[in-house]
Parts: structure tokens; C-alpha cells; sequence
């Protein structure tokens, strides 16, 4: 008898083991997108007798956002240096061998709590032999102004959901947007983050030592709208949309908030029309709403395609 | 013909409470024995023209249940016309819930009808003694010896031949009782090709495979206590569901308990009898075998139960009274994972069950008391706590953002019924209040698909409690040569759930049109009418007839789907010495109640007649029964209204099988 039941316990573990094993839902999501959190030194250069530290996220510019924080230490006091009028410029050489900057934060922001300098670059592209990075800082301390250069290195940015891009608006201006959070989406509401700016077309030519900031300006644009329809391109989910989506607007730190939801993982695209202050259109097409299987979804004239 | 009296009555008029009065009067014979009526109820799983029939045509013979049906397996049976999240489906009481979110696995799947004693079907709130409910309750009753038989050994094996589908099955049972020890066992194994339609036609995917085994041990502890474990094995594999865009490769469940059992000589409590139960059930979909699929998917799900069900039986005089615990703890969680036709790609993974808890504690009272000779008033309810957590939320929040996570509902039930005889005849009037819980999908449910109206369904946590306001009455007349009796019921349910087109979101589903989210109608009102008669025309010649009708409306007066059409079966039966002689007649007529919002076609009439001849012969210690027959003689080619896809019925099918006894 006691055996029997024994047995029969025993049977009863070996069935319940299921035959296939259930996907680890948080592990899935893992696999394809690592958030980082946290602030790394990328770069760390010394110039007269100060050591400038520059800290991105995991510790590496990638293309696309970088949030930087600058610190500037007196190497022999070991002290932070009690810097002003931080300026920051990165600079590259395009494809047709001029220089070109990215969008940025020119004059860094003192953070007084943390007593670091804080900005952000948003690199177009990544380093390689026919593009190098270098960033050009100016300080004060103590009236006395000082100017370093140092190359970079950028990354390519693996994490599909912070891709950017850059296109020609019909005002002719040129625009980049791109996207901030969430770095791991979920299968859930996620609150899109974008950055949009604006190069600033030079109105007079370069003056003085270069780089001339005036010839490499760029604004956060304010006020515009970034009309969201976010859909699964493969012919096999037939345009697949998402409901409760909310366009993206400024809020106070001048970044792009609204909402995506993702209903399941895998490929997406943020379709975009964007929208001037005046609501004139200024990029971006209206696309299908029809489900269409077996089709691929047309996308937007303005759009990035995320994965995760 | 009496022993199907005695079928059609236990089932119908829901004497089981009764049954269980009579277990408690048995109790001065200081032995533990299964009730009478159980071990007579050993022969009860068989339909009038067949001996030996699978439970969904067990099922089918009763004229309370009809079925959807996605195939020649796994019908999804429908109480009172309404469907399976509005009745508890329960095995010995134990609570087990299916794995599918399309339904592709009823609770009835898991068992086979050489392991089941009964089938107790109760209508409306009468239901409520196993939890809420609204349609009623269908309580699998497994097979469970009595101690200390005067044959030790006892058991049946039936084998028998289907043509249409090449059906070829084995069941065997066998139960070994002492004044100690009981055993009963049995095994099972099915196996069809795809059926033929009434024009000949192959339907392809409709074949199955069935194994399904049983194990029951029982042991004496005291003269008035014992001690069970039981356990069910079922395993399906290759089941096609010609109705839906995929089949099944494999479901399998593992369904135990233990119980112990207390009876008590004297006092007000007669029998208390307690049982923990765990069920585990797992179940994957295969769309590799339909060409048309563009996109793959693996749609897993698995659901695991445990639970406790404590009842206690009361006397007092002519009063007597059921009471029992309910508890279980329930986790429903299905997958989705598709494949782009560049398999290289990353898959597209959701959760259709986002890790869906269901826990349900509640008590619920049955009583009875005859208060004259004439005169019998049964009533009774149940209180109970539901809660629901879904652990992914954010599936959920996706449709309705900012829903909470956990969800708690009281759900109360009454009912009460007066049952008057006055010579010949039988009147009854019953009323019934009950609310019930959205169920896993209709609450949680992400991207279900359904094939019949081409939606993708979507859950709202929000739901309303279905609150469900019943009357039911009956009028009979029986003598002993013929009986009649006319039962009619009506529900008035508020916040009715069904699925409603939702403005937002866009299908998932390759095939599917739209999105549909649950909502609640103000109301629906569902009647139900059934005739039956029967009629000895003589001593060994019988007749039987039924008449159904149903009408349902929701809050627009618009039709709800799947109620069956005005519909009748009637049969004869002829006994000559050892050969009994079976013939019967059913139909539908035009189901002309459709509902197109629904995805409802109108289907035609039909009629199909069957016929079966089976001979009896005793040899040794042996009963053994041959029987030859055909269901659908004429080879009608029709499609019912509760088919889903309007796929066709079986054509022509000449069934034989072979039973022993000993």
C-alpha cells in the first residue's frame, strides 16, 4: 500500500512536468535590449593641470542620445575645479569632407548638487576611419579661459528602440529626432521619449579660432507636435496597430513625451507627422490604417523602426 | 426503457440530492457503501442507441445540453443554452479549468466514460452547490466502489469499430473490492481518421487520438471512515479542429485528489466527506499542418488548479441538508509566439493568459424538506469571494490603462423550488438569483482569437458581475403506461458578457477582422422549453419524444448566438428476447433566430435518422453485448446551427462494438 502510493506520488511529479516549457516572459525581453542606468566614465582627458571626465550611460557614446555629464577636477588638489562657461561642441567630417556637428547642448548646465556639467550630444553617426568624433570643450576657472580638444569614439547604438533620424523638413530647415526612452519596452504603455531639434542655419560666415559655435548651432525646437502611429511592418501582422496611443509634446526639459503601446514583441515603426507650432506639416505622411495580412506596412515618410 | 427512466430522471429532475438522503439512511447498515444509486449508475454512461459512446454523446442525450462543435473531438457543451463560463464543469466537485483560450479543451475532454459513474447536470442556480454560476452545473461523477462486494473483482471491456472515420477504440475497467481495500482502474484509448460529410466529402483535420486512464484507492480506516486517492490521466494527441485555423498536437492533464470520508451514526450530521485536489493541465496548438497559415504560431497554455472541497450531509426528520465548502486557487496562462516567414527574424511573443489567477472560496447550503406527503420545497444558496490577479498587468492596461491589478467580487446565489405530486401528477415553480465572475479570458483575455465571427477578443477587468434573475417550472403526468412533462425556464441576466466591436486597435491575427472587446449588455433573457413524452405502446415496444425550443434576445432585442433552433428527437424501442432493436429520429428546424453580429449564418433544417440492433448472451460468469448500428442512415449532409465554420456533420456511420461484463 505504502509503496503503492509512493509510486503513484511519484507518477504524479513525473506528469505534472510539463512538456513544453513556458517562455520566460522577462527574460524574452532581456535577451534583445539591456537598459543601462548607469553613468560610466567614456572619456577622460587632462589638460594644464585639469582632469575632464566625461560620463555617458554604460560608459559609451553611441550614436544617437547620449547624456553626458561633465566633471572638471584639479589634478594636483584632486579637487572639483571650481569651472564656469562650460562649453561643449562635437565635431565631425561628413561624408563630403565638411565639418559638421550634431545636436548638442553647447553650454553645459551647472548641476550644483551633484557638481558636474550637464548636456547631450546626439551623434549622427558612428566613428569610424573616414569619420572621427572630436569634442571641443572651453571652461573658466578663475577668469582664465581654457580649450581642449579629444577624439571620441562612437558606438553603433544596438538598442533599436533609441535609433534616430535626420531628414529635410518642407521648411527646408534640417531636423533630427531621436529617441530617448524607453530603452526596454514592454508589451504594455510605454512612455515614448523623443528628442527633436533643429540645426540652425549659420546666417553670417565663421569668425575667429575654429570651431565658430555660431556655425554649429542647434535648438531643441519648441512647441511642435509629433503625431505617433505606431504598427508592425510584417506582411504576416497585416499593419497590426496599437490602441491608446498619445502624440508627443514638449514638456519642460524640452524633450518629446507621449505614449506607445506595444502589443507584443518583435519588429515596430513609429510612424511620424510632425507638426510646426502652427500645426503645418512639416514631414511625415498619413499611413494605412487598413489590416492588410501579407502585405508589409507602408510607413510614414518619417518614421523609426524599433525592435524588441 | 426503466433503466432509462431511471437515467433520464436522476439527470433531469436533478434527484441527486435525493441520492444523497439516501446515502444517509443507508448508514445503519454500519458499513461504508457508495450510495445505490451509483453502483446501478455504472451501466448509466451509454445513449439510448449506443452502448458504448464517448462522453460529448453521452452528453448530447441529454435535452439540456447542447454543444459547439469545432470538430469530431472536444465539443464544447452548452448549458441551458449558454456557454461554458456560465456553468461549472466540475469532476467529483473538483474544479478544473481548460488550458485553451480558443476552448478547444472542455472540461468534459479530460475524462472518458469507462472512468465515470454519472453525469449530475443541474439547471440555474439549483447549480450553485460547486460555486457560481449562472447556466447551472455539470458535475462529472467518477466511478467509486463500494466496499466489501460480494464479487471481489468486477470490471468491462468494450471494443468496438467506427467506419465513417475509422474509429477504432478499447476501454477497459476493472475494480477490485474488500472489506478494506478498493480498487477500480481503467484505461482508454481512441483513435479516428477524418470523418466523411453527407455528400461523401473528406473533412480534413478532423481526426484524434485519445488515451485516458483512471486509478482509484480506497481504504477502509475505521467501520465509518475511509480514506481515497484517485487519479486521471488523459492525454490527446493529434486532434484536428476542421473549424479552426489550427489543431491540437497534444493536451494532456493529470487530475488527483485525496479525500477522506466520515460517517456518523448518530446526530444531525449523517456523512462529511473532504477532499484536496490538484489538477494540471497543458495544451499545444500545431498550425504547421494548414498550408493557408501565413504566419506560424505556437500557442501553448497551460492551467493549474488546487483546491478543497469540504461537504457535510444533514438529516433531520423529513429535513435534509447539503452544505459545502468550496476553495481553489487557479493559474491560466497561454502564449502566443509567432514566426515571420523569415524565420531568422526575432519572433513576435505576447501573453494571450497574462498569468491569470483565479481564487474562489465560498459555501453554499442545499436543502430540503418535505413538509406533507405531497408537498417537497427545496432551497438553498451560496456565498462567495472571487479573486482575480493578472501578473502581467501590462497586457491589460494596453485596452484599459490604469485597471487595477487584483480584482476582488462577492458573488451571492438563492434559489429556492416547491414540488407538489398529487396522484398522477407533478408541478414545480423555482426561482433563482446568482451572480457570477467574468471568466479568465472574458476578464484578461488578450488578442483570443475567434474563428467563427473572425475577431480578435480582448478581456476587460472591469467587467460587472453577470447577475442572473431565474424562473423555472414544470408540469408532468406519469402513469404506467405513458408520461409527459413540460419544463420551462427563463433568465433574466443583467451586464450579460459578450464581446462588442471595439473602435480602437487593429487585429493581430492573420485571419481575423477586427477587435472585439468583452463589455457587458444591460441585459439578455434566455427561455428554454422542452416536451417530453414517452409512450409503451406495447409491453415490450416503447416510444420516446422531445420537443426543445430556446429564444434568446439581448438588451436590443437582437438575437444571441448560438441558441438552438426549435429542435426534436424522438425513438422507438423494441425488445425480442435477447435483441434489443433501437431506432431514432432528431433535427433542427430552420435556425431562423440567427445572429449575423455574431458571426451566424442561417442554418437549414435537418433531419437524420439512426438505427442500431444489439444482442445479449451470458456465458460462464460473462455478460457480453454485440451491437451493430448506424447513425445518420440516410447520409444527410448538414451543418447545425452550433457548428462552428458551418462545417459539416458526419455522413453515414455504421458503428459495432463489443462489451463484456463480469
Amino acid at each position: 500500500m505504502k509503496k503503492l502510493i509512493f509510486f503513484l506520488i511519484t507518477l504524479c511529479f513525473a506528469l505534472v512536468s510539463c512538456t513544453k516549457e513556458k517562455t520566460d516572459y522577462e527574460a524574452e525581453i532581456d535577451t534583445v535590449v539591456t537598459d543601462h542606468f548607469e553613468f560610466k566614465e567614456a572619456v577622460a582627458f587632462n589638460t594644464e593641470g585639469y582632469n575632464i571626465s566625461i560620463e555617458a550611460l554604460n560608459g559609451t557614446f553611441y550614436k544617437g542620445y547620449n547624456e553626458i555629464r561633465l566633471k572638471i577636477t584639479n589634478i594636483q588638489t584632486n579637487e572639483d575645479a571650481d569651472a564656469s562657461v562650460v562649453t561643449f561642441l562635437p565635431i565631425t567630417v561628413n561624408a563630403v569632407g565638411n565639418k559638421v556637428s550634431c545636436p548638442h547642448l553647447h553650454e553645459l548646465a551647472y548641476q550644483p548638487d551633484e557638481n558636474y556639467f550637464s548636456g547631450y550630444a546626439v551623434f549622427t553617426s558612428e566613428s569610424n576611419i573616414d569619420s572621427i568624433w572630436e569634442l571641443y570643450i572651453s571652461f573658466r576657472i578663475s577668469n582664465q579661459a581654457y580649450k581642449v580638444k579629444q577624439i571620441i569614439t562612437v558606438q553603433e547604438q544596438t538598442n533599436k528602440n533609441l535609433n534616430m533620424t535626420s531628414f529635410t523638413g518642407n521648411d527646408d530647415e534640417q531636423y533630427f529626432i531621436t529617441l530617448v526612452s524607453p530603452q526596454k519596452p514592454k508589451i504594455a504603455e510605454n512612455v515614448l521619449v523623443a528628442g527633436i531639434y533643429r540645426f540652425n542655419q549659420p546666417t553670417n560666415p565663421p569668425s575667429g579660432d575654429f570651431p565658430d559655435p555660431s556655425q554649429f548651432s542647434y535648438t531643441e525646437v519648441s512647441d511642435y507636435t509629433l503625431q505617433l502611429d505606431p504598427r508592425m511592418p510584417e506582411p504576416s501582422m497585416g499593419n497590426h496597430s496599437s490602441p491608446n496611443n498619445k502624440d508627443l509634446i514638449q514638456q519642460s526639459n524640452g524633450l518629446y513625451y507621449g505614449v506607445v503601446n506595444y502589443t507584443m514583441t518583435g519588429n515596430w515603426t513609429l510612424n511620424f507627422i510632425m507638426l510646426n507650432q502652427r500645426g503645418q506639416i512639416l514631414k511625415g505622411t498619413v499611413v494605412p490604417t487598413d489590416f492588410t495580412p501579407g502585405v508589409e506596412g507602408i510607413k510614414s515618410e518619417l518614421h523609426i523602426d524599433i525592435l524588441f | 426503457m426503466k433503466k432509462l427512466g431511471i437515467i433520464f430522471g436522476t439527470l433531469f429532475l436533478g434527484i441527486n440530492a435525493n441520492a444523497q438522503n439516501m446515502q444517509a439512511q443507508h448508514d445503519t447498515t454500519q458499513r461504508i457503501e457508495e450510495v445505490k444509486i451509483i453502483a446501478i449508475a455504472k451501466k448509466k454512461i451509454e445513449s439510448e442507441m449506443k452502448m458504448t459512446v464517448s462522453v460529448d454523446e453521452f452528453l448530447a442525450s441529454s435535452d439540456k445540453i447542447s454543444f459547439i462543435k469545432r470538430g469530431a473531438y472536444a465539443w464544447e457543451p452548452l448549458l441551458n443554452n449558454m456557454s461554458t463560463e456560465r456553468s461549472t464543469i466540475t469532476i467529483d466537485g473538483m474544479h478544473v479549468f481548460g488550458a485553451c483560450t480558443d476552448k478547444m479543451d472542455p472540461i468534459t475532454s479530460y475524462v472518458e466514460s469507462n472512468n465515470l459513474a454519472t453525469i449530475d447536470i443541474k439547471s440555474g442556480q439549483e447549480g450553485s452547490l460547486h460555486g457560481a454560476t449562472v447556466a447551472g452545473s455539470i458535475d462529472l461523477k467518477r466511478k467509486s466502489t463500494p466496499f466489501g462486494l460480494e464479487r471481489i473483482w468486477s470490471g468491462a471491456y468494450q471494443t468496438g469499430f467506427e467506419t465513417n472515420n475509422k474509429q477504432f477504440f478499447n476501454l477497459g475497467n476493472l475494480s477490485y473490492s474488500s472489506d478494506q481495500f478498493v480498487v477500480d482502474g481503467s484505461i482508454s484509448f481512441r483513435k479516428a481518421g477524418n470523418y466523411y460529410d453527407g455528400n461523401n466529402d473528406e473533412v480534413n483535420h478532423s481526426q484524434y487520438s485519445k488515451f485516458n486512464t483512471s486509478l482509484g484507492l480506497a481504504y477502509k480506516t475505521s467501520p465509518l471512515s475511509s480514506v481515497r486517492i484517485d487519479a486521471i490521466y488523459d492525454r490527446a494527441k493529434d486532434v484536428g479542429f476542421p473549424a479552426l485555423p489550427m489543431d491540437l498536437w497534444l493536451s494532456r492533464a493529470i487530475i488527483t485528489s485525496a479525500s477522506y470520508k466520515q460517517l456518523f451514526k448518530k446526530g444531525l450530521v449523517k456523512v462529511w466527506d473532504t477532499k484536496l485536489y490538484f489538477n494540471a493541465i497543458e495544451h499545444y496548438m500545431d498550425d504547421t499542418k494548414r498550408p493557408e497559415n501565413l504566419v506560424h504560431m505556437d500557442m501553448p497554455g497551460w492551467s493549474n488548479t488546487y483546491g478543497l472541497v469540504s461537504r457535510a450531509n444533514l438529516k433531520h426528520g423529513n429535513y435534509s441538508s447539503e452544505i459545502q465548502l468550496n476553495v481553489y486557487d487557479n493559474l491560466s496562462i497561454a502564449e502566443m509566439t509567432m514566426y515571420p516567414q523569415d524565420r531568422s527574424k526575432k519572433t513576435m511573443f505576447a501573453y494571450s493568459w497574462p498569468w491569470v489567477t483565479t481564487r474562489f472560496a465560498g459555501a453554499s447550503i442545499n436543502n430540503s424538506w418535505d413538509f406533507s406527503e405531497m408537498s417537497q420545497v427545496n432551497f438553498g444558496g451560496s456565498l462567495g469571494w472571487n479573486y482575480n490577479r493578472s501578473k502581467y498587468v501590462e497586457f491589460n492596461w494596453i485596452f484599459y490603462p490604469g485597471t487595477p491589478q487584483e480584482k476582488n467580487r462577492v458573488l451571492p446565489a438563492l434559489y429556492t423550488n416547491y414540488q407538489l405530486h398529487i396522484n398522477q401528477f407533478n408541478f414545480s415553480v423555482g426561482t433563482g438569483y446568482g451572480h457570477r465572475a467574468p471568466s479568465a479570458s472574458e476578464g484578461y483575455g488578450y488578442y483570443i482569437y475567434n474563428s467563427f465571427d473572425r475577431y480578435d477578443y480582448i478581456g476587460n477587468p472591469d467587467l460587472k458581475n453577470e447577475i442572473s434573475y431565474e424562473a423555472n417550472a414544470s408540469a408532468g403526468f406519469k402513469n404506467e403506461k405513458m408520461g409527459i412533462e413540460a419544463k420551462v425556464n427563463y433568465f433574466h441576466i443583467q451586464n450579460y458578457i459578450v464581446g462588442r466591436i471595439l473602435s480602437l486597435g487593429s487585429p493581430m491575427n492573420y485571419q481575423s477582422v477586427g477587435v472585439k472587446g468583452y463589455t457587458s449588455l444591460n441585459h439578455a433573457k434566455l427561455f428554454n422549453a422542452t416536451l417530453n413524452g414517452n409512450y409503451d405502446v406495447l409491453q415490450h415496444l416503447h416510444w420516446k419524444g422531445t420537443l426543445m425550443y430556446a429564444r434568446a434576445t439581448d438588451d436590443d432585442g437582437g438575437n444571441l448566438p448560438f441558441i438552438r433552433p426549435l429542435s426534436y428527437h424522438t425513438s422507438l424501442h423494441f425488445m425480442h428476447r435477447k435483441f434489443n432493436f433501437q431506432t431514432s429520429m432528431n433535427g433542427d428546424f430552420a435556425h431562423k433566430n440567427y445572429s449575423p453580429e455574431y458571426g451566424e449564418t442561417l442554418s437549414r433544417a435537418y433531419r437524420i435518422w439512426n438505427i442500431s440492433v444489439d444482442y445479449t448472451f451470458k456465458f460462464k460468469n460473462y455478460r457480453a453485448t454485440l451491437q451493430i448500428g448506424a447513425e445518420n442512415l440516410f447520409n444527410a449532409y448538414y451543418s447545425t446551427y452550433a457548428d462552428w465554420g458551418n462545417i459539416p456533420r458526419m455522413g453515414r456511420n455504421i458503428f459495432t462494438s463489443l462489451k463484456f461484463d463480469f
